[in-house]
């Protein structure tokens, strides 16, 4: 009875949240009209779409940026994912933390610090005398930067499943005589190929969803990807609703496919590595060779976290531009300005801490519950529900933006969220939803399944047992989640500037008006900030759940 | 559990937070404009003082506020509308959105930034933003940025993304025709590209990356100047363009006495005197201006109408500069 109602529940926020904004975008791509309630003049539309001498360019270009940072992440990921994975290094944590950092910075300011530190006159050329302008504004410039952003995956992916199926198996094989790097070739490698795959494939999946960069360098990279295409439809005068809708769900076909592929080559790695069993971890000594192991760690992280960052907080920190390097061309009057621009600044912070709180909480109770109800069997529903809820995953952002707008900024809707606070939340949740189910539900996979019945026989009711067993079990993936929900949505760009109301601002928007009109210094300086103080939310929350652990 | 009483009270912070976000006024008016946010900004906080009316501002590019409005055409959100393009003004004066209404205050304001249905908040002019510091010589035409010294060293906005480029396009192409495409063509060959809206255009000449913008609106830049940067907006000799930012009443507006009170504030002494704060010209002629005004620029001649022509125009340039 009481999981009925909790199934319907659950399956109306998954229509509200995921089913009804891509079905309306759907209807808006194969009807021209169907918000005047007009279902004539089906796929009417696409002709005009395969016209565009824009559309070919455009695909190919995102086929190739995202091929470009699926491979560029492999090249970087995969060694270092080995290294960590196989050795004991020196500050392992802190090298997990660093390599986190990319991923939770903006991508577009990155791509912007770039390009400051990068061409010409740069910094780079102000201190050393040298430029990167023919590199940087190119498509492979494009993809070295979204690759540095999105490499971690690769990373993460291969050292914890190096970690978690340990080396045993390479150990016996160097016992029988295989030297270390066939051990390594012909056992080691196999047994990650699924993880590697996976977080190739995820890689190539967040590069051709990405808005940030391609709209940072795209215009002098002479390059239009996809997601800056359809924002250009939606959001610039005169708008194309069916044209953005139409390539909104191609990008999306293309995102599920290499979302399947994924899923497919992942689904298996459970079954061969993990057997539940806990699992020794094996590191091996680096011995002479650590120094030149930690090396492509150092490398990295200068690449992928120090340079751009510092080019950041240094933008941030010049009076002028044009002043250059100068010491006394270092001011903190754009900080200053943050608390002083009549309160914009702050509110704007405070809107999207606001956000992304109710973000984690929303994501992470359905989430929750949606991974613990499927986790419980294997009929259809609890199927389509899982499907449901890990669908956003191959969603781009500015999809998820145009379903939203089509579905909800429609005159029959008695109340409707569009125009609040409440649109922004929705899109978040949506986009975000699949990081809590994914970690859940790993979580519970390697629960005893005795231990739910175990509490009910003792007369647990099964609400009790859920929280007193099942929920402190799984709380520490959980809260990971939501960290990871949390610290995505206070930066989050494109769906913000889609959908937020007339008079509000993220922190986002905030940054991104402010380099519409020209004062870098201080979109930088919010940059900083914001980054800063996420980064301080995070870490405070870990010190907390590890010292609650520890009692 | 103190773990679960932080959550519970983060819980409960975070409702009431988003709850305060949600109410949104529904007597507030809703002003739709392109331009600097912080010159909105004031406006919107000096009317709320004077008369007590809240404001929603939405603010971005042109083409953003016009894809907004469009956008929303089932269900009209704005009541006031800013944008940097007079053409947008007569786009949806030919569409039938706009509300009649001539301001008390627009009595000084000249007869062509003025019509019926919309009126001028600012002008502003197009020119040559150059790095003073950039070991270019000082251009004094258009033509100067076709030089040598100027060999991949110029940079411009994109005209389908900031209306008042278009304008300049036009009014080059009017005055001068084929010639005009000669010019464009040998900046062209002269390495000049096409950067995003005005901003990006800029951007890079801040910082020395270019040496000179062909075609940006000066106000931003005359800021940058009071900011510190080393840059300089030169009105070419043989002239250019100014881009009046009309302001207009929706027809559907459901606060129409209001709006039409935020527009009589804009052309009061004190909303003028805050355009003028924000280095544009102020449409009214009695008003102070801190920089030079459209009396005192050489103008090319005014564009006609046609907006097939416009189309035609972006079409071409798209073709020269695009991909």
């Amino acid at each position: 009875m009481m999981s009925r109602a909790l199934n319907g529940l659950i399956l109306l926020a998954l229509t509200l949240l995921v089913a009804l904004p891509l079905l309306f975008i759907v209807l808006q791509a194969l009807f021209s009209q169907p918000g005047e309630g007009n279902w004539s003049g089906a796929f009417s539309a696409l002709p005009a779409l395969f016209e565009d001498p824009q559309l070919v360019p455009m695909w190919l270009g995102t086929l190739k940026i995202g091929g470009g940072v699926a491979l560029c992440s492999l090249l970087l990921g995969l060694p270092l994912g080995a290294l960590r994975g196989l050795f004991r290094l020196p500050g392992a944590a802190m090298w997990d933390l660093l390599f986190l950092i990319p991923f939770l910075t903006p991508p577009y300011i990155v791509a912007l610090s770039w390009t400051l530190a990068l061409q010409r006159n740069g910094y780079f050329e102000q201190l050393i005398g040298i430029n990167f302008d023919s590199l940087l504004f190119s498509s492979t410039g494009m993809t070295l930067v979204m690759t540095l952003n999105i490499f971690p995956v690769v990373y993460f992916a291969v050292s914890r499943s190096l970690m978690a199926s340990g080396q045993r198996l390479a150990w016996v094989a160097r016992v029988h005589g295989a030297s270390a790097w066939r051990a390594f070739a012909q056992i080691t490698l196999p047994l990650t190929l699924p993880a590697l795959a996976g977080g190739v494939l995820l890689a190539f999946t967040l590069a051709i969803e990405e808005y940030g960069v391609p709209a940072a360098l795209g215009t002098q990279a002479h390059l239009t990807l996809m997601t800056v295409g359809i924002e250009i439809k939606l959001a610039d005068w005169p708008i194309d609703l069916p044209g953005a809708a139409s390539l909104s769900l191609m990008l999306s076909l293309v995102a599920l496919t290499a979302w399947f592929l994924q899923r497919k080559l992942t689904g298996s790695s459970d079954v061969t590595a993990v057997n539940g069993k806990p699992v020794v971890q094996e590191l091996a000594e680096g011995g002479r060779w650590l120094p030149l192991m930690l090396l492509p760690f150092i490398l990295t992280v200068l690449l992928a976290v120090v340079l751009p960052l510092g080019a950041m907080t240094l933008s941030g920190l010049l009076n002028t531009l044009s002043g250059g390097l100068h010491v006394n061309n270092l001011t903190l009057r754009h900080f200053g300005a943050l608390f002083s621009q009549q309160g914009d600044a702050l509110a704007a912070f405070s809107t999207s801490i606001g956000l992304a709180l109710g973000a984690a909480l929303l994501t992470g109770l359905l989430g929750f519950l949606i991974a613990w109800r499927v986790s419980e069997g294997k009929t259809r529903l609890l199927a389509m529900m899982d499907g449901l809820a890990l669908l956003p995953a191959a969603m781009p952002g500015v999809v998820v933006g145009v379903g939203l707008i089509l579905l909800w900024n429609r005159g029959f809707w008695p109340v409707s969220p569009y125009n609040t606070m409440f649109i922004l939340l929705l899109s978040y949740s949506c986009l975000l939803l699949p990081w809590p189910v994914r970690y859940v539900s790993s979580a519970l996979r390697q629960l005893a399944p005795t231990l739910e019945p175990a509490a009910r026989v003792h007369g647990a009711s099964r609400l009790q047992a859920l929280r007193l067993i099942v929920l402190p079990l799984v709380a520490p993936s959980l809260l990971a989640a939501m960290m990871m929900v949390f610290a995505v949505a206070s930066r989050e760009l494109v769906t913000s500037l889609l959908l937020a109301p007339a008079g509000t601002q993220t922190v986002a928007i905030f940054i991104w008006r402010q380099f519409e009109q020209g004062s870098v210094g201080q979109g930088m300086a919010m940059a900083t900030v914001t980054l800063l103080a996420s980064l301080t939310l995070m870490l405070g929350a870990t010190m907390l759940m590890q010292r609650q652990g520890n009692k | 559990m103190p773990s679960l009483k932080s959550v519970k009270t983060g819980a409960i912070s975070a409702m009431i937070l988003t709850s305060a976000m949600m109410i949104n006024d529904a007597q507030a008016l809703t002003v739709y404009t392109a331009g600097p946010g912080s010159l909105s900004k004031s406006l919107a906080t000096g009317f709320e003082k004077q008369t007590g009316i809240k404001v929603n501002i939405f603010q971005a590019t042109t083409g953003k506020v016009m894809a907004r409005l469009e956008a929303e055409q089932a269900n009209p959100q704005a009541d006031v509308l800013i944008s940097a393009s007079w053409d947008t003004a007569e786009d949806l004066q030919h569409r039938g959105w706009l509300l009649p209404y001539e301001s008390a205050n627009a009595a000084k304001v000249p007869e062509q930034f003025k019509t019926a249905n919309y009126v001028a908040q600012g002008i502003s002019a197009l020119g040559i933003v150059w790095n003073t510091k950039s070991g270019t010589p000082e251009p004094k035409t258009w033509q100067d940025l076709t030089a040598p010294a100027f060999k991949d060293k110029v940079t411009t906005p994109d005209p389908a993304l900031s209306g008042a480029s278009l304008d300049l396009l036009i009014g080059l192409q009017n005055s001068e025709g084929e010639k005009a495409w000669q010019l464009f063509d040998q900046l062209k060959a002269n390495g000049m590209v096409m950067s995003g809206p005005n901003a990006q255009a800029v951007t890079p000449v801040l910082q020395g990356a270019k040496a000179a913008v062909f075609g940006a609106v000066d106000y931003v830049t005359y800021n940058n100047i009071a900011q510190g940067e080393s840059v300089k907006v030169i009105f070419p000799e043989n002239g250019t363009v100014v881009a009046p930012r009309p302001m207009m009443i929706l027809k559907s507006s459901q606060h129409a006495d209001d709006a039409k009170k935020f527009v009589d504030y804009v052309l009061s002494d004190e909303g003028q005197e805050q355009v003028a704060k924000a280095w544009l010209m102020p449409a009214r002629t009695d008003i102070k201006a801190q920089r030079p005004l459209f009396t005192e620029i050489k103008l090319l001649p005014a564009n006609s109408d046609g907006s097939s022509e416009r189309s035609a125009v972006l079409k071409r340039f798209g073709a020269l500069f695009g991909q």
